[in-house]
């Protein structure tokens, strides 16, 4: 008999055994111990009104893919090919991103007006180095607003500097006008600058602003061989004025001060039906107490 | 003199009267385990719960696992000995006291646990002057308590015809405050009609409560779980599987018991396998309810491929394989086919079945509360991976030892103050057969 029951102890143990699968799961950890193959570097410039910001992004590429450096440090420098100026070390975040903001004014240009950005990782013992440059012209945009025959009209002015430092315009670029919205840019329309460096656009009506109507309105110069990205931004009052509706759909009764009224007259019922029959059994326990005084007969 | 002979009472006088040398020694050691547990909760209070394995991410442990198994354990004996008695089950005699013993001890033991999980205790008071009703936190307070008072008056009511007997037999070798005890407790009841009708009335009525209040309060502490939107426990089903889970938990555990004081007390002529096999019995249907139950809340988890549901059972299948499998495959299993097939019905593989039902039930609420809280919803940033995911510590272990030692010796120190087997209402050796099998 018991040897049966051994038998099928050891039975049902191993089918649990044989039913238990292989291979991996969601939670587990990478295997982060894998040498690396190759650092690679990514350099981002973009200009604004007078500052340039420059974004470096180091990832390593492994047997198993490519994984972000976090806090490794990137030199940033400016350089006309015959000086350089440091615009600093910034360390990476967790998406291997450094990010460097350094004003315009003052970096060195090559006769052309060019800079060369560049971005340095000196590597180390675990990490090889890696090194990434970008050469643009530095630009700036600036947007205006007005109102012509009760017409909405953005108007752009795009600047450069010239060899001899004074401010000329950029002619025959195109420029793209858009509205932040929460997940992504709302594309308005194109510009294209006359020979003053001018361009203008019809503001739509329609677009939904903030609760005062103010909307933040952005130029670009996108990927241009000269420019770059550069960019200007200005915010005006022409959109729709936002309006919060409350939402007809029930809130959480539980984050109300008071509980529900159904909870409370449950609450009270169930509690008095169990309390009164509790004072019932310890009345009869009473009652048993008092009889004791009155008789005693003989127990059992 | 013919009455105290023939009482009942002195077969179990011994288990009364005289502690063996292995008994102390027993009762030694589970104060050596609650001795370390006492260690082990200072460190906790001095350094606070960093002696844990509890972090921000996991803020549940063993703790909250060994609270549900206790508290599911007493409101098993309770609704075990509620239906027992009410039902006037022919064989519930030898059982009914360990039941309604395990109720009130556990019930004990259980609320500890949770007070061991919260960090401030000095905020304790704020849960009742501050409480809100809306809280489950609030709804299960209430339940305790009223449960804790209930399976009380219960107890005091099963055992009062026994008390009395135990003041009024002279030849029992007490101390005389015992006897003043008993004297005390017994509320002067001598076995009137009267009185009887009465004790009848109350016990009755007492019965279906703890019946009820077992059910509505072990329903309140699986919505703790259900009512919060987490992967895993927001189930409609948690009420009624946290019943039948605990039910299932309590008649291993009374099991177990039976098995221990038929040895220590030698109750082999009152304690037979017929007892074995009847609660076998209703172990075996707790078994297939609580398979069925477990199966049904997996799979509509698993088929809605609710994307935190299905990274939850992925976690069940890897990192908890074990548990998971013990809990409800070998725990569902074994019962089925110990007590289900007539050849492996022993004493003792029912015994060693109830053993294994207690682990995988323990186990079934540790895979309740720590893979859930391992993959929530909105992961936890920038923390430390190693507080990401939790293990107990020693000190998490010995306070659930001195748990367990507290259990057995609440238990040992009760049946040596009264019978663990009532014995009020056999009046000579000719109705011992009738009435206690």
């Amino acid at each position: 008999m018991k040897r049966i029951f051994a038998f099928a102890l050891l039975l049902s143990l191993m089918s649990v055994l044989v039913l238990k699968p292989a291979g991996s799961y969601a939670g587990e950890k990478p295997d982060t111990t894998a040498t690396p193959v190759e650092s690679r570097m990514q350099l981002a410039y973009l200009c604004g009104a007078d500052s340039v910001i420059l974004t470096a992004t180091l990832n390593l590429k492994k047997e198993d893919g490519t994984v972000n450096l976090k806090n490794a440090f990137i030199e940033f420098s400016a350089s006309n090919g015959e000086s350089a100026k440091s615009l600093g070390k910034f360390a990476t975040d967790q998406e291997g991103n450094a990010i460097c903001k350094a004003p315009v004014a003052g970096l060195p240009a090559d006769k052309d007006g060019m800079i060369n950005y560049t971005a340095k990782f000196t590597g180390n013992k675990k990490y090889p180095a890696a090194e990434a440059s970008f050469k643009a012209k530095p630009a700036r945009i600036r947007l205006s607003f007005s109102i012509q025959d009760s017409l909405r009209i953005l108007k752009v002015d795009v600047t450069q500097k010239n060899l001899k430092g004074e401010t000329a315009p950029i002619a025959k670029e195109k420029i793209l006008v858009y509205i932040p919205r929460i997940f992504s840019l709302l594309k308005i329309g194109e510009i294209t600058l006359d020979d003053a460096g001018s361009g203008t656009l019809e503001f739509p009506k329609e677009i939904v602003g903030d609760t005062l109507g103010n909307l933040t309105v952005l130029a670009k110069i996108e990927e241009n061989d000269n420019f770059g990205n550069v960019q200007g931004q200005n915010v005006i009052n022409w959109g729709v004025h936002k309006q919060y509706y409350k939402a007809e759909v029930p809130s959480r009764e539980l984050w109300t001060p008071i509980a529900p009224l159904w909870m409370i007259i449950t609450l009270i019922i169930m509690l008095a039906g169990v309390w009164a029959h509790y004072m019932y059994a310890v009345y009869e326990l009473i009652m048993i107490k008092r009889l004791s005084k009155r008789e005693k007969p003989p127990l059992f | 003199m013919e009455n105290e002979q023939n009482n009942p009472l002195k077969e179990f006088a011994p288990q009364l009267e005289r502690t063996t040398m292995q008994g102390y020694t027993w009762i030694l050691f589970l104060l050596l385990v609650i001795g370390v547990g006492f260690y082990a909760f200072l460190q906790q209070v001095l350094h606070g719960h960093e002696v844990t394995g509890m972090r921000d991410n996991v803020v549940w442990g063993v703790y909250i696992v060994n609270f549900i198994f206790f508290m599911g354990v007493s409101y098993a004996g309770a609704l075990i000995s509620g239906t027992l008695h009410l039902f006037k089950t022919p064989w519930r005699k030898p059982v009914i006291r360990m039941a309604e013993f395990i109720t009130v001890i556990s019930l004990l033991i259980g609320p500890c646990f949770i007070l061991l999980c919260i960090g401030r205790l000095d905020r304790l008071p704020y849960l009742v002057l501050f409480g809100r009703i809306q809280s489950p936190i609030t709804w299960d307070v209430i339940a305790i308590s009223t449960d804790i008072f209930g399976c009380f008056i219960f107890l005091y009511l099963a055992v009062l015809r026994d008390l009395a007997l135990l003041r009024d037999y002279e030849l029992l070798k007490l101390p005389k405050w015992r006897k003043k005890l008993y004297k005390a407790l017994a509320l002067g009841y001598t076995g009137t009609p009267e009185q009887q009708q009465r004790l009848n009335r109350a016990t009755d009525i007492m019965a279906a409560m703890v019946i009820s209040i077992a059910i509505i309060v072990y329903s309140v502490l699986a919505w703790i779980f259900s009512v919060t939107l987490q992967p895993g426990w927001h189930s409609t089903i948690f009420g009624p599987y946290f019943v039948i889970a605990a039910v299932y938990s309590g008649s291993a555990v009374l099991i177990i018991c039976m098995w221990v004081f038929r040895k220590v007390y030698h109750l082999e002529a009152y304690i037979t396998k017929k007892h074995f096999v009847a609660v076998g019995i209703i172990m075996l249907v707790l078994a297939a309810f609580f398979g069925y139950f477990t199966f049904s809340d997996y799979l509509t988890k698993w088929y809605g491929s609710e994307k935190n549901d299905e990274l939850l059972i992925q976690l069940l299948f890897k990192k908890f394989y074990w548990p998971f499998i013990i809990s409800n495959y070998v725990g569902v299993l074994l019962p089925l086919i110990v007590v289900g097939l007539a050849r492996f019905r022993t004493i003792n593989n029912i015994t060693f079945t109830a053993v294994v039902v207690v682990v995988a039930l323990w186990l079934n609420r540790y895979i309740i509360v720590v893979p859930t809280l391992e993959s929530p919803y909105l992961p936890i940033q920038d923390a430390r991976p190693e507080w990401l995911n939790y293990t107990a510590t020693w000190v998490e272990w010995s306070l659930t030892a001195t748990g367990v030692a507290v259990f057995c010796l609440l238990f040992t120190l009760a049946s040596k103050f009264i019978t663990i087997i009532p014995v009020s209402g056999v009046t000579g050796e000719e109705k011992k057969e009738d009435v206690l099998i």
